[in-house]
């Protein structure tokens, strides 16, 4: 079995690889660490800089404050500089550093002084070190210097050393996840010295802090702070190097914090305190809340503060856990247990007095109950909990009147009622009447108004019942009791009663929301249309959460809007930039977030099982949402994704069916067209090999009869391969209408003669206006066109005689096949002139070759006229294809006066 | 001896209008559907001897009237079928069809068509037991198969295909057909089988297997063997 220990232990830690396989796709990013301004970390990472450059490596300054030192600007001489981005701010222009000019640039490696900086005006980050860590994920080496007070787990150590508070903080992470961490030391006496000559440069701001923060004292000890943490870092990388490679360890045995947090000021504390132990400690920390889990966390301070601590804590490094259950003790010694913490890190506040006596704190009870599991305490620093007070403020006047006027309203009832009855009962009994305003006033207006209403029956009944009456005095002892015992029993049920109600409250408004978003979903489920899911969103936001929202999607490369509320809404180029983000990030962005928090709305992604579908974005009024709200809001955002989702599932499938059906339609075409080729061709070689072989033994009529059917198959294959070659021509652009004088009833004439030489069954009638004038056009293509719809007419005209008109209306020359058959249908009409549209069955047989009409259309259109097809025609009958010309009468005018 | 009646189904009047004179110059009684319901009736009371049905009709599928006419009647039937309309006429041959024959064609090839089914039904009713194709002899009865007089020798599989089409002799036999007769009902979609097979029994019977005269391909739906009274 030792063996086997062994073997495992050796195996290298999975986790370590991981991290070590996530750096490789990474940029490297090396932190040139600093205990104070001055000490030369610029300096340093120039002269890196330019040795890289020196050695071939493709280096770019991105950006470096030289603050007008010739010492260091003489460093970037020959370095090539990114022009920073300008930035408009309170009515100044300030440069700040080109993020996107540096990701379009790509260089190997680019320098980006300040770490700690905060971006101003509307940049896609608010800190630089965000700035820097979107280059290092996109495969950019960065070298970049920042100072130890600016890290957020030492800002109050420092700030206790310095007596200044530290403003621009990065989290601990930003450090430790740096591949170098080069420290750049100066004795402090040197630095003092320094700065004496006037070599540091020190922000207008900073100037006064001068004297009290570059004293001795402060700079050795931020000193100590910088090479500390840099001994830390190697000590990690001694770690995660020995774990890598599986080197049997003396590394510390897997210590795990585990740090309970609550909604209070002392929390933040507590987890900055935990960072550093953590650190120390080399151990893995867990930052857990509990919250309880019959009670509605709707005390929406509480919960932002709550969320600030688990912020502060993830920034730090910390896994962090939200636990629901109802003993707190249990809960976090379970939690214990099954993460193998070794020591719990909590918060105590001195406690008053009477509570002290009442109940046990919560450290106490951990620290008796918890067994093998070290509890270290972070006591307050007798600062008041600010944050706590005005929260209890804020709720207690709310509605502070009304619950006053009801127990008023209710005692005083009482109190006429108890006067009505007193000679019928005795006196005991008046005080059950004051019970039940008592009870009342808490079922109607709450706790407060219980409370209220039972001092206020005291009173009463003492005023108006006790002896003597008319005095707050009471004479009898017992009655004193009496009124005790009344007092106790009204806070008891009223409480109560005021539990319930809040209790029921709760209830109705979780019932509300479960509510609308069942209709919300049932409203969904029933579109399948996106613009409808997408409509149903924003309005669903509007009403429940009464913000304004939109809804952009992906379409191709770009992200549209498709739906907004107010529906006029529109975003700029930042709120533009956010939704994006939020789309590839799959994280929130905009306001309240890290990323652009300068839009006005915030960008949620709509995740499916499929991957984000969409973003959705809010506008954050004045307060962000609270708890219920956001819990809505993940629901209907969950809705609103697996409905797009499957709105777009069931138009592919639609889509999938419409090119079905297309190549359905081209299989009957592609039959259709080779019925038309194949049944001439089978008549013509089945004529002939008869002739040929049987015809001796035939009767002259049939041999003569056969011969008939060649001629005639032949002139119907030649038709067709004609209109083939017409419509081969207008595919390929290829028809040249001519603009020669047109005599129509010439052209009428000619094509009515071909037609009854074709179909010799089929009557035509004329009917050609005396006046008609010339047209300009193509004698011969219209002629073709006339043929083309005397077959169509001929073919679905029925029994009836088909009829020509021609007639001059106005400046034009209308042109008209009408037949009398069994017409179109609507639905058709529109799509007559498409080509290979034909009427029937699919397979097409017997109504044509569905090119005659779209030939014809695209010959009058070359002609400069128009075509249109009506039905019905006559009498609920037929149909008509007219055609109108513009007429030449005042060219030929021209013309015989010239 | 009495004509033989031959029903033409076809609904273009073009095919009708030469083929009634061209049957009845080869010696043919013939008589005409356009529809599938006529189709049905004709068959029923005129009793004809081979049926010529065109697949595309327009009020029913000829497939229909196909497996109709076979519930009751052995009578030969010769499909009318277009050459893109391959998976049709494997239909139709598994329906039961004798034969088929590709639109446009020439009346020789449809009268020696007609002929090959009209001996196949007298065969039916006392089979032949010696065919000769290509001084290839047959003898069914001793399953003996000689060339110029040699006698050849044949796998069992071998002379089962040979037997199997030279019983359908001048008629297209499908792929199936030939599979699920000689292999068994499950190897009805091993093609490969036929292929290499066919090979071995060409390269056997045949004087030129490269240019084969007696196992005719029917691409795409299965062999015919060709006697010499084809």
């Amino acid at each position: 079995m030792p063996e086997n220990d062994r073997d495992l232990t050796r195996r290298p830690d999975p986790d370590a690889l991981l991290a070590l396989a996530e750096k490789g796709s990474r940029g490297k990013l090396t932190v040139f660490l600093g205990a104070a301004p001055g000490v030369g970390k610029t300096y340093a990472m120039l002269t890196r800089a330019r040795r890289l450059k020196e050695e071939g490596v493709d280096i770019v300054i991105g950006l470096v404050e030289t603050h007008g030192r010739s010492e260091t600007a003489a460093l970037l001489e020959g370095l090539e500089v990114l022009p920073p981005r300008e930035v408009s701010h309170g009515g100044r222009t300030l440069t700040e550093f080109d993020l996107d000019a540096a990701l379009a640039r790509r260089p190997r490696v680019i320098v980006v002084d300040e770490l700690a900086h905060t971006n101003i005006g509307e940049s896609r980050h608010p800190k630089r070190y965000q700035d820097v860590e979107e280059l290092v994920d996109a495969g950019i080496d960065v070298l970049t210097a920042v100072n130890i007070q600016h890290l957020e787990s030492l800002s109050d150590v420092v700030a206790q050393i310095a007596g200044v508070p530290v403003r621009e903080r990065i989290p601990d992470t930003v450090l430790s996840r740096a591949d170098d961490v080069l420290l750049v030391d100066l004795p402090p006496t040197e630095l003092i010295e320094r700065l004496k000559e006037g070599k540091v440069y020190l922000p207008e701001n900073a100037r006064r802090a001068v004297d009290r923060f570059f004293r001795l004292g402060n700079l050795t000890a931020l000193r100590e702070l910088a090479l500390r943490r840099t001994a830390d870092r190697v000590d990690d990388q001694m770690v995660d190097y020995l774990k890598q490679n599986a080197i049997e360890g003396p590394w510390a045995a897997g210590e795990r914090l585990l740090v309970c947090v609550g909604p209070d000021r002392l929390s933040e504390k507590v987890v900055r305190t935990a960072s550093r132990l953590a650190s120390g400690l080399n151990a893995d920390w867990i930052v857990v809340s509990i919250e309880r889990a019959d009670r509605d966390s709707a005390d929406s301070q509480a919960v932002r503060q709550l969320d600030e601590t688990f912020r502060l804590a993830e920034q730090l490094g910390a896994e962090t856990r939200r636990v629901v259950g109802s003993d707190f003790v249990e809960e976090i010694l379970k939690l214990a247990r099954r993460e193998h913490a070794t020591q719990i890190v909590i918060g105590t506040r001195r406690q008053r007095f009477p509570l002290r006596l009442l109940r046990r704190s919560l450290p106490d009870a951990l620290a008796e109950r918890a067994s093998g599991v070290g509890v270290h305490l972070v006591t307050d620093s007798g600062e008041t909990p600010a944050a706590l007070k005005p929260v209890r403020k804020r709720a207690w006047p709310k509605g502070f009147g009304r619950a006053l006027a009801i127990a008023a309203g209710t005692v005083i009832s009482a109190t006429v009622l108890g006067v009505l009855i007193e000679s019928f009962i005795i006196l005991q009994n008046i005080s059950l009447l004051y019970l039940l305003a008592v009870l009342a006033s808490a079922t109607l207006a709450g706790y407060v108004a219980a409370i209220a209403a039972a001092l206020f029956s005291v009173l009463a009944y003492n005023f108006f019942f006790i002896e003597p009456v008319g005095t707050f005095t009471v004479a009898e002892p017992h009655e004193v009791f009496a009124l005790f015992v009344f007092l106790a029993a009204a806070f008891l049920a009223g409480g109560l009663a005021s539990r319930i109600r809040e209790q029921a409250k709760a209830a109705r408004r979780r019932a509300t929301a479960t509510q609308a978003l069942y209709d919300f979903s049932r409203k969904l489920s029933g579109t399948a249309d996106v613009d409808d899911v997408l409509w149903a969103t924003v309005t669903q936001i509007q009403a429940t959460l009464r913000r304004n929202a939109v809804l952009l999607l992906p379409e191709g490369e770009d992200l549209v809007l498709k739906a907004a509320w107010p529906p006029d809404t529109e975003l700029g180029v930042s709120d533009m930039t956010a939704a994006r983000w939020s789309l590839e990030k799959k994280e929130p962005a905009g306001s309240d977030t890290d990323t652009l928090p300068t839009s006005p709305f915030q960008f949620r992604p709509l995740t499916s099982p499929h991957g984000v579908v969409g973003v959705c974005g809010f506008v954050q009024n004045a307060k962000p949402l609270e708890i219920n709200e956001e819990r809505a809001l993940a629901a209907i955002l969950d809705q609103t994704a697996i409905a797009v989702d499957r709105a777009r599932l069931s138009r592919e499938s639609l889509e999938q069916a419409a090119q079905l059906e297309g190549d359905k339609f081209r299989a009957a075409l592609l039959s259709s067209l080779s019925h038309d080729l194949r049944t001439p061709l089978a008549t013509i070689t089945g004529a002939v090999t008869s002739l040929r072989e049987l015809g001796a033994r035939m009767t002259a009529e049939s041999r003569d009869d056969l011969l008939k059917s060649i001629e005639e198959e032949s002139d119907r294959l030649m038709r067709f391969v004609a209109n083939l070659l017409d419509m081969t021509r207008i595919e390929a652009g290829a028809i040249n209408a001519k603009r020669d004088w047109v005599d129509v009833a010439d052209v009428i004439r000619s094509a009515l003669e071909r037609a009854r030489k074709y179909f010799p069954d089929r009557e035509f009638e004329t009917s050609i206006a005396a006046d008609l004038p010339l047209m300009r056009g193509d004698s011969v293509l219209l002629g073709q066109v006339l043929f083309n719809l005397l077959d169509n007419a001929n073919r679905f005209g029925g029994e009836e005689p088909v009829s020509i008109y021609a007639r001059k209306e106005g400046d034009e020359v209308v042109l008209s096949v009408t037949d009398l058959g069994r017409g179109i249908a609507p639905a058709d009409l529109e799509h007559v002139f498409e080509k290979f549209f034909r009427k029937g069955k699919p397979d097409g047989r017997s109504l044509g070759t569905g090119l005659g009409l779209s030939i014809a259309k695209a010959f009058v259109e070359a002609m400069g006229g128009q075509i249109k097809a009506e039905s019905p025609a006559v009498k609920r009958r037929g149909t008509r294809i007219s055609m109108r010309f513009p007429a030449a009468e005042a060219d030929l005018s021209e013309k015989e006066r010239g | 001896m009495t004509v033989e009646r031959i029903l033409v189904v076809d609904d273009e009047p073009q095919i009708q209008r030469f083929l009634r004179p061209a049957l009845g110059a080869a010696g043919y009684e013939v008589v005409e559907a356009a529809t599938g319901q006529e189709a049905l009736k004709t068959a029923a009371t005129a009793a004809p001897d081979v049926i010529i049905l065109d697949l595309g009709l327009p009020d029913m599928d000829g497939k229909d009237v196909l497996a109709n006419i076979r519930a009751w009647s052995q009578v030969p039937i010769i499909i009318l079928s277009a050459r893109d309309r391959e998976s049709e006429k494997i239909a139709a041959l598994d329906l039961g069809a004798d034969d088929y024959i590709e639109k446009p064609f020439g009346i020789g090839e449809l009268t020696a068509r007609i002929r090959a089914a009209l001996r196949h039904r007298i065969q039916m009713e006392g089979a032949e037991a010696q065919l000769s194709a290509e001084g290839l002899s047959i003898d069914l009865v001793r399953r003996v198969v000689t060339r110029d007089g040699e006698t050849l020798r044949l796998t069992p599989k071998e002379y089962d295909l040979l037997a199997m089409l030279a019983r359908h002799a001048g008629r297209v036999v499908t792929h199936k057909t030939l599979l699920t007769s000689v292999w068994g009902a499950a190897h009805g979609e091993d093609l490969h089988y036929l292929r290499v097979f066919i090979g071995q029994l060409r390269g056997k019977i045949e004087r030129d297997p490269g240019d084969p005269k007696i196992i005719r391909t029917e691409p795409g739906v299965g062999y015919r063997f060709i006697g010499d009274e084809d």
